[in-house]
């Protein structure tokens, strides 16, 4: 079912007030999404009550601080008995699905809204875009028609359509700025779209284009991006050549939406070595770098994750050393994910390739 | 030009494999001193970063030794080990690192000469693929 949502003279009024009609008819009783402060410009996931609050959403700017997911999995980590709308993107979306599978949240009280995602803008571009144009942009900047303003990873990203949600924002392709075109998406985003009483609407006809157009060129950086981390991590030297700068401060580690574990080994004592250890490694072979564990600390996460990874890029926008790690774990995870048949976010009913059933037999 | 003596570490069930090569050692079957015994509990606790440590430390070759599908003492933490290990091989492929160098076998506690025949052809075939890890990456 489709609507079409006719409030404001754009998008992100007809989605503002989309989210407030929730909160008004009682069909949520709070909304998570991106919202501005009065401080900066840069939206913060924030968890909205008062719809008069809702005026600050703005779901639509081409940024994003965080992955959401793991706010979202906060909200969501246990029914409140609450419904709560929760307002991200495709990427977000799909790491929302992987931490409900591990019952760090659960997606019933959830209504799923998520759009069209023409990617995501590094936070300090955007602020740049902003202090030169001095006005936050009702939709894109003009800059986005150039693929070069996206972060990295969002030019690779080739799953820029939602999967999975209640409601799509359907903005491929839209030319019409009277409001939002509302799609379902699932039985619970049907229930809630009739009980819009909007006018019932077509998806607009360059949709199909605009769609094959973003795929076509998401595709061209996807190649681009995988052939060049290719030769990143090739052997163990060109990977320490790559990870040269690591702080291991661990960023990427925090801003990985599935990167799961509650408490991370390489914050617990087992990677806090005592001096004896320390000397025992420098004696080994003549010298140790301290922190340790760089290439152990990578090699590990990825081995722990990549068959999860969404591709969301903020683990490269995080790094203080630039180094491209999103590339990197994009283009492992693909084999990773090939390997076990395995599309994260793709299918809520599918276990983690780890876990093992009762039913499981024996796979020769 | 010197032959090339690999080492290997060998994480092995306590329930099945490690028992396997006490049975080898009381049925006095020698087998490779490249292999470096690690008992574990249970191959289903093997994690990604003792074979990423083992390689990163000078390993030559990982091997993890566990229960016959059915015989897990645990029920299943070695099907848990085979489907966890099967992707790390891909990633440790994708680092240079031979994915013939990491090997999963199940050897049954009873089965002292397999163990010694499966440490024979992997210490063999690790032999031939030659050092995994350039030595002068010295601090990692």
């Amino acid at each position: 079912m489709i609507v079409k949502f006719e409030k404001g003279q754009n998008s992100s009024d007809g989605v503002r007030a989309f989210l407030k009609k929730l909160l008004e008819d009682g069909m949520a009783d709070a909304v998570l999404t991106a919202c501005l402060s009065p401080h900066s410009p840069l939206p913060m996931p924030t968890l909205v009550t008062d719809k008069a609050m809702l005026d600050r959403a703005a779901p639509l700017l081409p940024v994003s601080p965080f992955n959401n997911a793991r706010m979202a999995s906060r909200v969501l980590a246990d029914g409140v008995g609450k419904r709560i709308a929760v307002v991200m993107r495709p990427c977000e979306v799909r790491a929302l699905i992987e931490l409900a599978k591990l019952s760090q949240c659960t997606l019933d009280p959830a209504i799923l809204i998520s759009m069209d995602c023409f990617g995501r803008m590094e936070n300090d571009d955007y602020l740049e875009e902003y202090a030169k144009s001095g006005e936050v942009a009702p939709g894109l900047p003009a800059s986005l028609g150039d693929r070069s303003a996206l972060c990295t990873s969002c030019r690779a990203c080739t799953r820029f359509l939602p999967e999975n949600v209640d409601v799509v924002l359907a903005l491929a392709g839209e030319t019409d700025p009277t409001g939002v075109l509302l799609a379902s998406g699932s039985p619970k985003g049907e229930t809630l779209l009739k009980s819009l009483a909007s006018p019932s609407a077509e998806l607009p006809e360059g949709r199909r284009e605009a769609v094959a157009r973003i795929m076509a060129e998401r595709q061209v950086g996807l190649k681009e991006l995988t052939e060049a981390a290719a030769l990143r991590i090739g052997d163990m030297t060109a990977f320490q050549e790559t990870i040269a700068n690591c702080l291991n401060c661990y960023n990427c580690r925090r801003a990985c939406p599935v990167c799961y574990c509650k408490e991370c080994v390489f914050a617990t004592d087992v990677f806090a070595h005592r001096p004896e250890i320390l000397m025992g490694r420098a004696a080994k072979k003549g010298a140790v770098k301290i922190p340790t564990d760089t290439t152990m600390f990578h090699l590990t996460r990825m081995a722990h994750m990549a068959h999860a990874c969404v591709g969301c890029g903020q683990c490269s926008s995080v790094c203080p050393s630039h180094i491209p790690v999103a590339d990197l774990f994009i283009t492992v995870a693909q084999r990773v994910q090939d390997h076990y048949g395995y599309v994260p976010g793709q299918d809520p009913g599918r276990p983690w390739p780890f876990l093992i059933r009762e039913d499981d037999n024996h796979e020769a | 030009m010197q032959s090339f003596e690999p080492k290997i570490i060998a994480l092995v069930c306590n329930w099945c494999t490690y028992t396997a090569a006490d049975l080898a050692g009381t049925s006095r079957l020698a087998y490779p001193a490249n292999v470096r015994l690690v008992r574990v509990m249970c191959t289903g606790m093997v994690d990604a970063k003792y074979v990423i440590k083992a390689f990163l430390d000078g390993a030559d070759g990982v091997f993890v030794g566990g229960c016959h599908p059915g015989d897990c003492h645990y029920i299943n933490g070695n099907l848990k080990a085979e489907r966890r290990l099967s992707g790390l091989q891909v990633i440790l492929a994708q680092f240079g690192i031979d994915s013939r160098c990491f090997s999963l076998k199940w050897i049954g506690a009873s089965e002292g000469h397999e163990f010694q025949k499966n440490m024979a052809r992997f210490t063999e075939t690790v032999r031939e693929l030659g050092p995994q890890m350039e030595s002068d990456l010295v601090i990692l």
